[in-house]
């Protein structure tokens, strides 16, 4: 059922999904502490994923369906809200929501949280779709406060290795993590760079641009000997102005007030992801 | 009456101890090898993966190269790639150094492989302290345990290659999550071709049954089980009967069996190549607690640091080697020590 895809009969735009997806966000987090910044700031991106990947969501029981992989599992707010969006889950049947994606939670193709796993998980699922002589793509969403982890390293070198070309990574790079800017955690620069050296295409992306990111992710269908990934420039917070490039609602819980501030200012944001 | 109900599958027979002298040593690589390529033959969902130590894989990527794959020395990779293939409905076997495979990656087989329960095999070769005078990089007397204390996971402890050889069969075909520990070198022969394992009934060795009170009882796995065979036939002319229940399952343990063979036991030794916290002692303690009363004696490794000793050093270091094993069953509870 496609029925939140369409509103008083016109088609609805990636932009009116994610920002009703926001307004969810913001929804879940007056019920319980959430992720909000790395939620809010990978909206868009998982916007434009989950309306590509072609074969429907984890849990049809599809052995070839696209796999998409929330790497950065901390921002599973953002996943129901934008399943619940494309009218692919229903958040109220599911029970108390869980702070990380579950198995058994419709599409969720691995329970993460731990980070570091999701990207070896997709190179996996990308040997086991070309040993059955398809071409579907794995997709991994990851944080890039996610890359300090060593094991993501070890993932891109071997994906890389194997020359899986069906795998795509997308790094919503808001440029913070828990304590503040990665820059000053342990800094990534330069992030194409080390990609690149490790043998993987690199696309650059405006992660809130959500006609750039519809072609991005669309090209990674064309046929590549390479896996690739795009990184995606984000904004920690977005949507809600006051809560921009703040470490400081990393995670949250809001009371009315906070909860109607916000949805009063939703997508009046100007702020722009910093380069 | 005991407490507990006796299956009515009966304990395999008591066999007489094969002497020390025909315990020709053997590795039980090559015949996991091999069985692993046999496996792949008939199973063709079968991947193997290594982390750059190909031993056990090498005759499964001779007739089955598209279904092999060496991550390189990645272990965390090596354990998420599995996951992978495994969600992508293949069955998967991983290979490599039990230390690496379990510490290392511990978090990945945790949360990628164990708690969903995927049909994944973890083949750690060098368990314990099977790599000797490589010294503590290389010694991992946790493996079994925190793979038991692992979702749903089956772990297995053979103690020469046939026992070997069943263990990776039933581990890979068992269905979800399995670790088994490899011996790196050279394992005396304990069983012949003809020997049944079970999982839920391990075999009961050395004196025949009784049927009289006293008898004591080694619980034992692995490496051990040769020396724990010895020193049952070391005590029996100074007048102790003794028998030993040797698993090749270690988790989940096999409580029922244990407490058939101890029924009538006065005595009870453990016998480990493993921390006794998370092992056969502990494990078996909590099986007899409340069902059974007699002297009991957990023989474990102990934290103090390994000197450089081979394995056959270490075990007597440790004192799990058959001369322990015969004091704790001539004096089970030493006031010394």
């Amino acid at each position: 059922m496609d029925t939140a895809v369409a509103i008083r009969g016109q088609a609805r735009t990636d932009a009116d999904t994610a920002r009703a997806a926001r307004r969810r966000i913001l929804g879940f987090a007056a019920e319980q502490t959430v992720h909000l910044g790395s939620s809010l700031s990978v909206v868009d991106l998982l916007v434009a994923v989950l309306r590509e990947a072609a074969t429907g969501p984890a849990g049809t029981g599809d052995p070839n369906r696209e796999r998409v992989l929330l790497s950065k599992g901390h921002a599973v707010w953002a996943l129901y809200a934008v399943l619940a969006e494309l009218g692919r889950l229903d958040p109220e049947r599911l029970g108390p929501l869980a702070g990380h994606p579950a198995d058994q939670v419709p599409g969720v193709d691995a329970a993460t949280g731990a980070l570091g796993h999701g990207l070896s998980i997709g190179a996996g699922l990308a040997e086991a779709t070309r040993l059955r002589g398809r071409d579907e793509r794995t997709f991994v969403v990851l944080g890039d406060g996610e890359l300090n982890e060593g094991s993501v390293w070890e993932a891109v070198m071997f994906a890389a290795h194997r020359r899986l070309g069906r795998l795509v990574a997308l790094v919503d790079r808001n440029g913070m993590q828990q304590e503040g800017a990665t820059a000053d955690v342990l800094d990534l620069s330069p992030l194409a760079a080390k990609w690149r050296s490790f043998g993987w295409r690199v696309r650059e992306v405006d992660g809130h641009d959500h006609a750039a990111l519809r072609e991005v992710v669309r090209a990674t269908a064309d046929p590549a000997d390479r896996p690739v990934v795009l990184l995606a420039r984000t904004v920690k917070g977005k949507g809600v102005p006051f809560m921009e490039h703040s470490a400081a609602w990393h995670t949250g819980r809001l009371d009315r007030a906070q909860l109607d501030a916000a949805l009063a200012v939703l997508g009046q944001d100007r702020t722009v992801a910093r380069a | 009456m005991p407490e507990y109900a006796i299956s009515a599958e009966p304990i395999a027979p008591p066999r007489a101890p094969t002497s020390t002298s025909t315990r020709m040593p053997r590795g039980m690589r090559p015949v996991i090898a091999e069985a692993l390529a046999e496996l792949g033959d008939i199973h063709h969902e079968l991947v193997v993966l290594a982390a750059d130590g190909r031993a056990l894989a090498l005759a499964f990527a001779e007739r089955h190269p598209d279904r092999f794959i060496d991550v390189g020395i990645a272990e965390a990779n090596l354990m998420g790639v599995a996951a992978g293939l495994a969600r992508g409905g293949h069955r998967v076997v991983v290979c490599g150094m039990a230390p690496f495979l379990v510490r290392r990656a511990a978090e990945q087989l945790r949360l990628d492989l164990c708690r969903p329960g995927l049909d994944v095999t973890v083949l750690g070769v060098g368990g314990g302290v099977g790599y000797g005078t490589l010294g503590a990089t290389h010694h991992v007397p946790e493996d079994l345990g925190t793979l038991a204390q692992m979702p749903g996971t089956r772990v297995f402890c053979p103690a020469d290659v046939h026992d070997a050889a069943w263990a990776v069969r039933e581990a890979v075909l068992g269905g979800g999550p399995a670790y088994v520990r490899l011996g790196a070198r050279e394992d005396p022969q304990v069983y012949d071709l003809e020997t049944r394992f079970s999982a839920q009934r391990p075999l009961l060795l050395g004196d025949p049954d009784t049927g009289a009170p006293g008898q004591a009882l080694v619980v034992t796995a692995g490496a051990t089980v040769a020396g724990a065979l010895d020193a049952v036939a070391a005590v029996g002319p100074l007048g102790v009967s003794a028998r030993v229940l040797a698993l090749t399952a270690v988790s989940p343990f096999p409580r029922a069996a244990l407490l058939d063979a101890a029924a009538r036991a006065d005595t009870v030794v453990t016998v480990e190549e493993h921390y006794a916290a998370a092992g056969l002692g502990a494990q078996t303690a909590l099986s007899l607690a409340g069902h059974w009363r007699g002297r009991f004696r957990a023989l474990a490794i102990d934290d103090r640091p390994a000197p450089v000793l081979d394995r056959t050093g270490l075990f007597r270091f440790y004192r799990i080697d058959s001369a322990a094993i015969v004091s704790a069953l001539l004096d089970p509870n030493p006031l010394t020590e």
